[in-house]
């Protein structure tokens, strides 16, 4: 099993009053950046990095940086600018960039060229992420969210094509155009640094993601829907002839690990209601502008009847699964149980969550590694990991 | 309002047309005039349609994208639509038409009428959209929930009121969704305008009346000015008390503004 420790990087100095939602409808897009305090900012971010550099130290498998735009809910406008920060303070976790908005980039050369230098900075430890982008950041950057997943298909295919082909060769797409593509770098990664996608029960994406053999990465959802998701990955595969390796498959939730059980709820229930109700407080006109999903794909959305994250309440965030929350004994089993379940061989674990302090991230980070990872390791990988954490 | 007026039942027509099919209505003897309509109310033969048919051989297409019509998702662009509407006019042999478009289908309209403006005798440009003018944008209509949109189109309370007391159904959600994603499709950046479409007003020779909604939310009154200014031989008239939905919401009022100018 693979452990990534995933950060959001998000702002967590709201207004007193931002529970009030007519007054606060989102935390993105709108949300006036007079709310964001520089001062705060910039001890932000580097506790964030701390962060991240200490679950490297601590033997997690990778590192994992996004990105988000005009939101308090992440603060990563360019997750290439933080796996840079990352690459020469981190030495041997793999750096997993998830990822970039290809569709909202007017220049996807120039991620093809930043990717690459990311993978000569972290020696290969690059994983390289792409999606679609929020449909409120198709608002923030002004792009059509009709032709997010056109530019997304053709970026990809352009970046790779700049990865993997001698140049300088020729582009002429439908939504860019080039007489020379020759990157330099090319990246250190042969073929190309691995590439990872996440999905929210797309049929195509799924088959898509099979067909090219990426990782494929869940979004929050309730265990139930996730478990369609990655059935629906493994019967593409298996329709093209192949079986996918669990490490294919990459699980991606919260998880808020205690003393025990009881201090871990009671810990947890504030911080797992800031990343849900106030994080992610968002109406459908932000999450899926016109365009931005196909009628079939509406449809079937609107059929499953999901409630909005903010309609959860931390009990059935629990109960459905889209957090895992308690003592070492139970997040071991429960991690077990789900492994069995969902079949996947890459654990994403967003360990900050919402409006966490310092104190507590460093000591649940430290818990996860200490207690849950060791019990997942072949005993082999096991005694060539050095165990204890610096320091 | 006089809402007494009783559609009759016109069928829908497809014809093939690029990757796909446009749907249409067409009905009424006279002189042929084309209907663009607005980003809503695609696919529907409403009491407005049902006025103008009474006075003129109306056509009116869905736009591709929207209500009936096949996504054509080869057009792209607002220029694509002017072909479309020309290769349109061609297959019905239609020299010269008159020239109806509403809010989107009034831009689409006006872009016409700039190409080729001896295929069009007469147009009427009902509350367009279009122009850049940047100190008066157009709402973001993408942003908004559907209760405030229709808060935003209707001014009638009442209207609202009732529209927004039905739950609508899951079919009809997907349907909206789809006209305002063909809508972001050709016009979400520039937003709904065509930045040099001003400028070439000029060249419009058709007799032109544009009508604005005295009350509308959606669309500033200053664009309805620029382009009665602009266009050469243009007049603005404003249907008092009525939303930015126009012939959804006084049909009568506003069929009368196009027919009384479109007679004679």
């Amino acid at each position: 099993m693979q452990f990534n420790f995933f950060h959001l990087m998000p702002y967590p100095y709201l207004p007193d009053d931002f529970d009030d939602a007519e007054k606060y409808p989102s935390p993105s897009l709108t949300f006036s950046n007079r709310h964001f305090d520089p001062a705060k900012g910039v001890d932000l971010y580097h506790r964030y990095l701390d962060e991240l550099e200490y679950a490297d130290q601590l033997g997690y498998d990778g590192i994992v940086v996004n990105e988000h735009h005009q939101s308090a809910y992440g603060l990563m406008p360019s997750p290439n600018i933080m796996a840079a920060a990352l690459a020469r303070r981190t030495s041997r976790s793999k750096i997993l960039v998830l990822g970039n908005a290809i569709p909202l980039r007017g220049n996807p050369l120039r991620v093809a060229e930043e990717v690459a230098m990311l993978d000569h900075l972290t020696r290969g430890r690059l994983v390289s992420g792409f999606v679609r982008g929020i449909g409120w950041e198709h608002f923030a950057h002004s792009v059509s969210p009709a032709e997010s997943r056109s530019r997304f298909n053709e970026a990809h295919d352009l970046i790779k094509k700049a990865w993997t082909t001698e140049g300088p060769f020729e582009w002429i797409g439908e939504h860019y155009e080039y007489r020379y593509v020759n990157i330099w770098p090319r990246p250190l990664q042969s073929p190309h640094p691995p590439i990872a996608v996440p999905g929210a029960g797309s049929p195509e994406t799924m088959r898509w993601v099979a067909e090219n053999h990426y990782v494929y990465t869940s979004v929050y959802a309730p265990v139930r829907i996730v478990k369609t998701w990655f059935d629906g990955y493994r019967k593409a595969a298996a329709d093209l002839g192949y079986q996918p390796e669990p490490e294919k498959l990459a699980f991606a939730t919260p998880l808020f690990i205690g003393e025990s059980d009881a201090a871990a709820h009671r810990e947890a229930r504030q911080h797992v209601e800031w990343l849900f109700h106030r994080g992610l407080r968002q109406g459908v006109e932000l999450v899926s502008p016109p365009g931005y999903v196909s009628a079939n794909g509406l449809r079937s959305m609107l059929a499953a009847g999901q409630k909005g994250f903010s309609g959860l309440s931390y009990d059935e965030l629990v109960e459905q699964g889209m957090v895992i929350v308690g003592g070492p004994d139970a997040v071991r089993n429960r991690i077990g149980e789900l492994r069995d379940e969902l079949g996947f061989g890459q654990l994403t674990l967003m360990i900050p969550i919402g409006d966490m302090s310092a104190g507590m991230t460093r000591r649940n980070t430290e818990l996860f590694a200490t207690e849950v990872m060791p019990h997942f390791r072949p005993a082999v990988e096991q005694a060539a990991t050095p165990a204890r954490a610096p320091a | 309002m006089s809402q007494a007026v009783e559609p009759a039942a016109i069928a829908a027509q497809s014809l093939s047309v690029g990757s796909g099919w446009i749907s249409y209505f067409r009905a009424g003897q006279g002189r042929p005039t084309l209907f663009l309509h607005a980003a809503g109310g695609a696919g529907e033969w409403n009491p407005f349609h049902q006025l103008l048919s009474e006075r003129m051989d109306l056509i009116a297409p869905d736009h591709p994208g929207f209500g009936a019509s096949a996504d054509l998702p080869e057009l792209t662009t607002v220029d694509d639509l002017v072909y479309h509407y020309l290769d349109l006019l061609d297959h019905f042999e239609l020299e010269q038409v008159d020239l109806v478009g509403a809010s989107f289908g009034g831009w689409v309209a006006a872009e016409l009428a700039v190409h080729s403006p001896e295929r069009f005798r007469k147009l009427v440009l009902l509350g367009p959209v279009g122009l850049r003018v940047p100190e008066a944008m157009v709402a973001d209509l993408f942003l908004m929930t559907p209760p405030k949109l229709v808060r935003a189109l209707f001014h009638d309370q009442a209207l609202v009121e009732a529209a927004l007391s039905v739950e609508p159904t899951l079919d009809q959600i997907v349907a909206t969704q789809r006209d305002l994603g063909a809508l972001a499709r050709f016009g979400w950046r520039p937003f709904l305008n065509n930045p040099k479409l001003e400028r070439r007003l000029h060249r419009i020779t058709a007799p032109t009346r544009v009508v604005a909604a005295g009350e509308d939310r959606i669309v500033p009154r200053v664009h309805c000015e620029r382009y009665a200014a602009a266009i050469p031989n243009a007049e603005l008239v404003v249907v008092p008390d009525c939303g930015h939905a126009l012939y959804g919401e006084q049909p009568a009022a506003v069929a009368d503004a196009v027919t009384t100018f479109l007679a004679d």
